[in-house]
């Protein structure tokens, strides 16, 4: 009964280099109170990683998730207030953003905690000066997660935080095995032929790769056929800079 | 001609059809590019395309319209989900991070656009 169990019970998640590595560096900044960026190319599974770290970590943590106006406001209402609290922004209780940041600061020196922002390469410039400052004030430790953009970003821009800056990490994208590996625990069965085009196209990233075979599926289907090396060749060219690299 | 023709007879006709079929377009504009069409044209008959398909099409294709579909409501969660995947994989531009932050407010069930100060 046991054995029938463990054949058929697939594992709930799949470790691979890139959560490996994320986990590896979140618990260094957090145990040596430093400043670490993670960078690596899209699709190559750095917010699932934050994902897995956010649930699995050890120790204080809190995650930021940039989307593409994420000001210095929401930056310190998310690490100034409490989960359900209000900002005031009217009224004789109005609060302002020293306040906020003064009452951050506070948080963090009685309970200090790892910040991890992911895709952090959406900051802005005055969202970046706030981590500097929190780092200068406080010793906030900081694991910056994003794409290539993200280095270049604080190189050109922001020198100040860069120099703070101990480890900066560039994931590379997966290998050939550990792709296949993700795609078969994503749950596409995949033939040899497909698997060799796809990695011809998208190299180590699955989430391209999903992308492009949920378009190969969704051509099958409207065929009503199994998805093959034609229906991957025809999402291809819904994708013309990977068409052009093929 | 309307912008919003020129731009949509510039497209993939599967692309067209379907956000011909979701209501994109005003009333006028419609009429307009079903003038503008030949005789005989076989655009009707394109196929559905699915969630996927549609995303990836909308993400490649003309900003404008993409834009337009999104804040008149006429893309599913997870055709928007999809939509925003895929905007990620691209470079980032001006005309990019716009989209991207309609479909993120489209995501959170806001309304509109947001108006940058000039």
């Amino acid at each position: 009964m046991s054995e029938s169990l463990s054949e058929t019970s697939k594992p709930s998640e799949l470790i691979n280099s890139v959560v490996k590595n994320l986990c590896a560096l979140a618990a260094r900044a957090w145990a040596k109170r430093w400043i670490i960026t993670f960078t690596a190319p899209t699709g190559v599974g750095k917010t699932t990683a934050v994902d897995y770290a956010e649930r699995t970590l050890g120790f204080d943590h809190q995650v930021i998730r940039c989307k593409q106006i994420t000001t210095r406001y929401t930056l310190l209402q998310t690490l100034a207030l409490a989960p359900g609290e209000k900002w005031t922004t009217h009224g004789r209780n109005w609060m302002r953003a020293s306040d906020l940041y003064g009452r951050a600061i506070e948080r963090i020196r009685q309970r200090p905690y790892l910040l991890i922002i992911d895709e952090s390469d959406r900051l802005r410039l005055d969202c970046f000066e706030i981590l500097r400052d929190f780092w200068d004030d406080a010793k906030l430790p900081m694991l910056l997660v994003g794409n290539e953009v993200l280095t270049e970003k604080l190189n050109r821009q922001h020198e100040r935080l860069f120099r703070r800056i101990r480890i900066r990490f560039e994931q590379r994208p997966l290998r050939e095995a550990d792709l296949r590996k993700v795609l078969e625990f994503m749950g596409y069965a995949i033939a040899d032929d497909e698997f060799t085009l796809l990695w011809k196209l998208v190299g180590g990233s699955p989430g391209f790769a999903e992308a492009l075979l949920e378009n190969a599926n969704e051509i099958a289907a409207s065929q009503g056929a199994k998805r093959g090396i034609e229906a991957l060749e025809g999402a291809l060219r819904y994708f013309p800079t990977l068409r052009a690299a093929a | 001609m309307h912008d919003m023709v020129c731009r949509v007879l510039r497209i993939r006709p599967e692309l067209a059809i379907m956000l011909l079929r979701r209501g994109v377009f005003t009333p006028e504009e419609k009429a307009e590019f079903l003038q503008s069409l030949p005789k005989g044209s076989t655009l009707f008959s394109a196929p559905s395309l699915g969630a996927v398909q549609f995303a990836t099409m909308l993400a490649q294709g003309d900003t404008h319209l993409a834009a337009r579909a999104v804040l008149r409501n006429c893309i599913r969660p997870n055709e928007l989900e999809w939509l925003y995947r895929l905007l990620r994989f691209q470079k980032p531009s001006d005309k990019r991070d716009e989209l991207t932050r309609a479909v993120e407010r489209a995501l959170e069930g806001r309304k509109g656009n947001v108006r940058k100060s000039k």
